[in-house]
């Protein structure tokens, strides 16, 4: 018997092909992603970016924080260049909807929206308080040949109704948002892509729970505010806030006084 | 003169007459039948073959029996066609049938003389015509004589033309009583094909409807009942797509309760535009599959309500609450403006939290320390509102914060300063407006 311990052998630079597959490759997706705004994120997401069509789970321990830091850049970034830019086909001029909210009682701010970049001409709000109303519009939206992205909030919803609507979005081509609690990290999901978020004020960290591809063993660290809102912190923090912080827009005119912010 | 005679079935008359008037503008009704001239308008369909097997939804190289019809050179020539094959005659034969070879019966003017003429051996349309015209107008009337020579073309016809009526109103006799809303649908249904045809005829598109039906009790309880009740549907786009207008119909049916049982049905067109055609793209692959928006937003709210499928607008205010109303998605979108034309942005939105709470929450306040599920840590003092003074419940004075909550990361808060200074700022009260997400 050869006793002789296994040597690693390092092999040689492989020559990059489409039909060599190697461990660490994220999957080619068939159409390739959108940018997600956020350049750690997009490196590891198969086809770079969110998929075209089908279901995304965002799994959030806090259901009310990071949703929309997470999604607004990227929302930005496809409303606003698509209307520019020849378009491609009408769901790229179409709406974004959302379906439910967070927690009863709760609204999107319109003029925080916009000042991230959401077109607010093309926001759409369907809140009904039954949970197999919200599935039956989610599925309509997806069925339509208008709307751009569907962003949900459906509360606890199994798994088959997950499937469906995957399936549903794949086949209309629209990319689905979903947010669900982390209670749902332990069961089975048809959706080919799961993030759990979390972190507090300061960080928020993604974890890459399901893709295709290799797992990620380490949260990926996004900011976790706005460029506006952490130049605001940073001078708070600083004690010197008494002049805007660099980075804002300017403003057209006087600044009024009482339009100063002031570190409390 | 090129003419063509059918016999629709009662019921489906009206269905029939607006289909007729698609394709010629000369359609009447003659006894039993319905007569189309087509002279005027064949060779826009490319010749009367293909004309009525468009009218009559014959497939081409199929071999389903064709309908009995009539054609001729004049109305009653093509009904007395129509008669004899309706009659049981071989078509082919009777098709084609020579005037001459008519038998009489197939004149309706000549039917009150059938015995008479018959025992003096007269039996069809030539041998009636070889008679003496003077002997004829005295023993027959003149009626008779002159059917005969419109028959055969050598006297000019008059018909009352056919119109299509202005507004579309139709009332249909339910099969059977109907208790529940739903039971309406098959009938209403026929109404939708009909209003198809007519709008197809006038190239219209349908804006609004209004179901309408009959109840068939006066009172219930003791308690009079009105003789109908009545649902409205308005689509956003005029529309001559039944498919959708059916789906609007039983969303809306499903949530209607009858009074009492109905027994008539009607519909009626409230608000129609001009029908300017589906729009393509030149490319098939550019093809739009599947629904328009303004379709979707008809039926999310048809079936959820109009308050629960909303758009924003953003009002100018230094409220936060008074900063954005949403509003029913119902009415068309304007067209999307080009980012660049939107007014400068305020540099205040870049604090703004992304939630709203739609009702702000009072917090509890301990030692001075406002308290949402542990103390809020107060980060940043960011701006003070007055307004609302014009209102009616007084002003609005706040001061914002930027805080740190333990439970939900960052969130946006103020506290209400008293209108009078001299109370105590220890009374102040504090609450959460948003959250940041």
């Amino acid at each position: 018997m050869n006793n002789k311990p296994l040597r690693m052998v390092p092999l040689p630079a492989l020559p990059s092909r489409p039909d060599l597959w190697r461990g660490s490759d994220l999957a080619l997706a068939g159409a390739p992603g959108w940018s997600t705004g956020h350049a750690e994120l997009d490196a590891q997401l198969p086809g770079g970016g969110w998929p075209a069509a089908g279901l995304v789970e965002l799994l959030q321990p806090q259901p009310t924080q990071h949703a929309w830091r997470l999604l607004l850049p990227a929302l930005a970034l496809r409303l606003q260049s698509r209307a520019l830019a020849q378009t491609t086909g009408p769901a790229d001029q179409g709406p974004v909807l959302l379906v439910g909210s967070p927690e009863p009682g709760m609204s999107p701010f319109g003029p925080a929206l916009a000042a991230q970049g959401l077109p607010l001409e093309r926001l759409l709000w369907v809140q009904v308080p039954e949970a197999h109303a919200r599935l039956w519009a989610c599925e309509q939206a997806l069925r339509c040949a208008d709307v751009a992205i569907v962003l949900a909030w459906l509360g606890p919803v199994r798994a088959e109704a997950l499937r469906r609507l995957h399936l549903c979005a794949v086949e209309h081509g629209k990319p689905l948002f979903i947010f669900r609690s982390a209670a749902a990290r332990q069961q089975a999901s048809a959706a080919p892509l799961r993030l759990l978020l979390e972190g507090d004020a300061e960080a928020l960290r993604v974890w890459v729970l399901k893709r295709r591809g290799p797992p990620l063993a380490q949260p990926l660290q996004l900011p976790a505010q706005g460029r506006g809102l952490a130049a605001l912190l940073s001078a708070g923090r600083r004690g010197r806030a008494a002049a805007l912080p660099q980075g804002l827009p300017p403003s057209t005119g006087h600044v009024h006084a009482l339009d100063r912010a002031v570190a409390a | 003169m090129h003419w063509i005679a059918l016999s629709p079935p009662e019921p489906e008359l009206a269905l029939w007459c607006w289909r007729a008037l698609q394709f010629t503008p000369r359609v009447a009704r003659l006894e039993e039948a319905l007569l189309l001239e087509i002279s005027v308008s064949q060779r826009l369909w490319r010749g009367p073959a293909r004309l009525l097997r468009l009218l009559l939804r014959v497939r081409e190289r199929s071999h389903a029996a064709v309908p009995p019809h009539g054609q001729g050179p004049s109305s009653l020539l093509a009904l007395a066609r129509l008669r004899l094959q309706q009659a049981g005659e071989v078509s082919a034969a009777a098709a084609t049938a020579a005037a001459d070879d008519l038998p009489l019966w197939t004149l309706s003017a000549a039917r009150v003389h059938l015995d008479t003429l018959e025992r003096v051996g007269c039996r069809n349309w030539g041998q009636l015509r070889a008679l003496p015209r003077g002997g004829v107008a005295r023993r027959f009337g003149a009626p008779l004589l002159q059917a005969l020579d419109e028959a055969y073309g050598e006297r000019p016809e008059s018909h009352g033309w056919l119109t299509l009526p202005e507004g579309f109103d139709m009332k249909l006799e339910l099969p059977a009583t109907a208790s529940s809303a739903p039971e309406l649908m098959w009938t209403a249904q026929r109404l939708l094909q009909l209003l198809q045809a007519w709008l197809r005829a006038r190239q219209l598109g349908v804006l609004a409807l209004e179901l309408e039906w009959t109840l068939d009790w006066r009172r219930l309880d003791g308690a009079p009942l009105p003789g109908q009740q009545q649902l409205q549907l308005r689509t956003a786009q005029p529309t001559q797509n039944m498919g959708h207008l059916r789906r609007l119909v039983s969303e809306q049916l499903a949530r209607v309760t009858l009074a009492a049982p109905a027994s008539q049905l009607r519909l009626r067109s409230l608000d129609t535009a001009p029908w300017g055609g589906a729009s393509t793209r030149l490319l098939p692959e550019e093809q739009v599959q599947g629904e328009r928006l303004h379709e979707l937003l008809e039926r999310l709210t048809v079936r959820l309500g109009p308050q629960q499928v909303r758009r924003v607008q953003t009002l100018a205010d230094h409220r936060p609450e008074h900063m954005q109303r949403w509003l029913p998605a119902r009415e068309p979108d304007p067209p999307y403006p080009l980012p660049g034309d939107s007014p400068a942005p305020d540099p205040r939105e870049a604090f703004y939290p992304t939630w709203l709470l739609e009702q702000p929450l009072r917090l509890e306040v301990h030692h001075d320390q406002p308290q949402h599920g542990g103390p809020l840590r107060r980060l940043l003092r960011l701006y003070r509102i007055e307004a609302g003074w014009w209102e009616g419940q007084g002003p609005v004075l706040r001061d914002y914060f930027l805080a740190h909550s333990t439970l939900a990361g960052l969130v946006w808060i103020y506290r209400e300063r008293p209108l009078d200074r001299r109370q105590a700022m220890g009374q102040a009260r504090w609450f959460l407006q948003g959250l940041y997400a």
